[in-house]
């Protein structure tokens, strides 16, 4: 199959819906630009009405979307960075989540607000954040985490069709990832978990760019650790059956989450484990995540505090005897 | 833009209707029969007066003291009034209250909860409609305190910048002495006299004019709304309101326009009777429909948290 980028993946799904229905719009800081690997070229194909500069004010161009979204536009709204949605959050949690709930079904908002997230690039702690354990909190979005190119080009078109909100997140150090996608139309479907590897001792869960270190660590291990690695590709929905199946069969859980441990992704699984899959469990569940800091600026902190295939591998080890 | 006597008329009658609505909203809570509501008594003339330049596709965002912007782009009242009371019949089946109406079916879209919220919503519906080139524009309502706004502020820019087809419409309710929802406040929250001085920061007109005048409230937002139908973009306008109850005040806009309309024999004692008893009735009819609703049903509790389930 021919390889391409993830974010030659995200730009092609945009380009597909976009010349397939009109009333998809793409706005946010500089999408114009060349620069904009993403969406590169779609100001040239399909003009500066449709793929529209915003000024850098996210409260006025999310809510923008929002309004587009309830008149019936399809609109995709691009967050440069996904800690600048935090300049914006009345309209996103607010106005973007709440609205079709709070209106008893009569509007919806059909949006994608695409997130650039991601350590590891040493861009400190307002440049990094992962922050879909807080997006995944409020009701009324759901929240897309695709870990590879193939799941960001499908899941990205399940969710321009998505009647609701939906917060698509685009890890920055996997843009220049490459792999097998199809160059016909197909779809992810949310809340279907990618069984990534297959395997008897232990259940790894993992979304985004740790799915690759979770690869790692399972290869490290071969031989010696069966590791099954699960990557539930959505937050919201979640695939907790998925997540419970895998544990009936290999009775641990391992959580790796490149977001902050407090009360996040990587807790909620736990929680399912321990509500749902109790008596599953043969060992003590672990998590590997962010030990809640904000990320460090220096290269030698940051990596001090990020989940690694390393600390992967001490975690499955200290449940895995 | 000269308004024809049945055109002042029906201004006059959506005035009424607003503070008898609201009246009968007061009503319902004295009795017990619903909670708190915040009211827009002293703005009926700003409501009736932008409604009147708008079709059912011309898009409204509101405030939390939406009633009398909502009345006046046509919502039902009987459905308003049992959404105030959270009953199943509401325009939001009982889930959004006072604070949340949305009645896309006539443009209102809608109250909002957070001051200042609906107001980039708004850049959203009038950057619909420029896409759509339909001719169609948004009014986006907000009072002073919401002015201060960082999403108000972004959302003047923006608008500007994308010359969107959006009127901005600045209720003051301070005009005299600055006040926080009607408390005294021992800062200001403004540094300047009028609103719409801000917006040639922004690059649009704007101006402010008394708001209880619904004669001069009409053609200043004609023009805006002419403007932004042609394609011209944006403005700002500020109307100082004074927040009241009853007809006393000299700044109430009903009683402003009977009394004038009566000096000008447009309207009579007698069509002023006719006109009150008319609208006491659709109030009486909507607040009886409201108390006589059904609850919602504890399982609407778990449904519509997303457009389709999964």
């Amino acid at each position: 199959m021919r390889e391409i980028t993830y974010a030659e993946a995200i730009n092609e799904a945009q380009r597909f819906v976009m010349r397939e229905n009109p009333e998809v719009i793409l706005f946010g800081e500089n999408v114009s630009s060349g620069w904009r690997a993403a969406t590169k070229g779609l100001k040239e194909e399909f003009g500066r009405e449709r793929v529209r500069d915003a000024p850098i004010t996210e409260t006025a161009f999310i809510g923008a979307g929002v309004g587009a979204a309830v008149v019936g536009l399809r609109p995709i709204v691009e967050l440069m960075l996904v800690d600048f949605g935090l300049v914006a959050m009345d309209q996103i949690l607010n106005q973007m989540a709440k609205t079709t709930y709070m209106t008893g079904g009569n509007v919806n908002v059909p949006m994608v607000l695409r997130a650039i997230y991601g350590a590891g690039g040493g861009n400190s702690a307002t440049h990094s954040e992962s922050l879909y354990g807080l997006y995944a909190h409020m009701p009324g979005m759901k929240v897309a985490v695709p870990a590879t190119p193939y799941d960001a080009k499908g899941l990205l078109l399940t969710a321009i069709r998505d009647p609701n909100p939906v917060v698509f997140f685009e890890h920055r150090l996997l843009y220049s990832v490459r792999g097998p996608v199809p160059e016909e139309h197909y779809t992810v479907p949310f809340g279907v978990a990618n069984l990534v590897r297959e395997g008897q001792d232990v259940t790894v869960v993992a979304v985004g760019k740790m799915v690759q270190e979770v690869v790692k660590a399972a290869d490290e291990l071969k031989g010696k650790v069966s590791v099954e690695v699960l990557d539930p590709r959505t937050l919201v929905p979640l695939d907790e059956e998925a997540i419970l199946r895998s544990l009936q069969k290999t009775g641990r859980l391992v959580v790796v989450d490149e977001d902050y441990e407090r009360c996040g992704f990587s807790a909620e699984v736990v929680a399912v484990a321990a509500e749902k899959g109790f008596h599953s469990l043969k060992a003590p569940v672990a998590r590997v995540a962010n030990p809640n800091v904000p990320i460090p600026f220096n290269r030698g902190l940051e990596r001090h505090v990020l989940p690694d295939a390393e600390k992967i591998v001490r975690a499955i080890r200290s449940i895995v005897k | 833009m000269k308004l024809t006597k049945a055109q002042r008329l029906d201004l006059y009658r959506v005035m009424v209707r607003i503070r008898t609505f609201e009246n009968g909203v007061r009503q319902l809570i004295a009795e017990g029969k619903i909670g708190h509501v915040s009211f827009s008594g002293g703005g009926e003339a700003v409501a009736a007066a932008v409604s009147a330049h708008l079709g059912p596709e011309d898009q409204i965002g509101s405030t939390h003291r939406p009633l009398g912007h909502l009345v006046a782009k046509g919502c039902s009242l009987k459905h308003m009034l049992a959404e105030i009371a959270g009953k199943a019949t509401g325009t939001n089946r009982g889930k959004g209250g006072a604070y949340h109406i949305f009645c896309p079916e006539v443009g209102a879209l809608g109250a909002n909860g957070i001051v200042g919220g609906s107001v980039p919503m708004c850049a959203g519906y009038a950057l619909a409609n420029q896409l759509r080139a339909n001719g169609k524009v948004a009014v986006s309502y907000f009072g002073e305190g919401a002015s201060n706004q960082g999403g108000v502020q972004e959302t003047l820019n923006m608008a500007a910048c994308w010359k969107l087809p959006l009127v901005f419409v600045c209720e003051n309710s301070s005009p005299v002495v600055q006040t926080m929802l009607g408390h005294e406040i021992d800062y200001p929250q403004l540094s300047i006299d009028d609103v719409s001085l801000r917006a040639p920061a922004y690059g649009m007109p704007g101006s402010s004019h008394s708001g209880w005048d619904v004669d001069e409230v009409y053609t200043v937002v004609g023009e805006a709304v002419k403007r932004a139908r042609d394609g011209e973009g944006p403005t700002l306008l500020e109307f100082k309101v004074h927040r009241v109850e009853g007809e006393e005040s000299e700044h109430c806009p009903i009683r402003c326009y009977r009394e004038k309309l009566m000096k000008e024999r447009v309207l009579t004692g007698k069509l002023d009777t006719e006109i009150r008893d008319q609208e006491a009735a659709a109030v009486k009819e909507a607040m009886d429909f409201a108390v006589g609703s059904p609850e919602p049903e504890l399982v609407d509790a778990y449904r519509g948290i997303f457009a389709e389930g999964f």
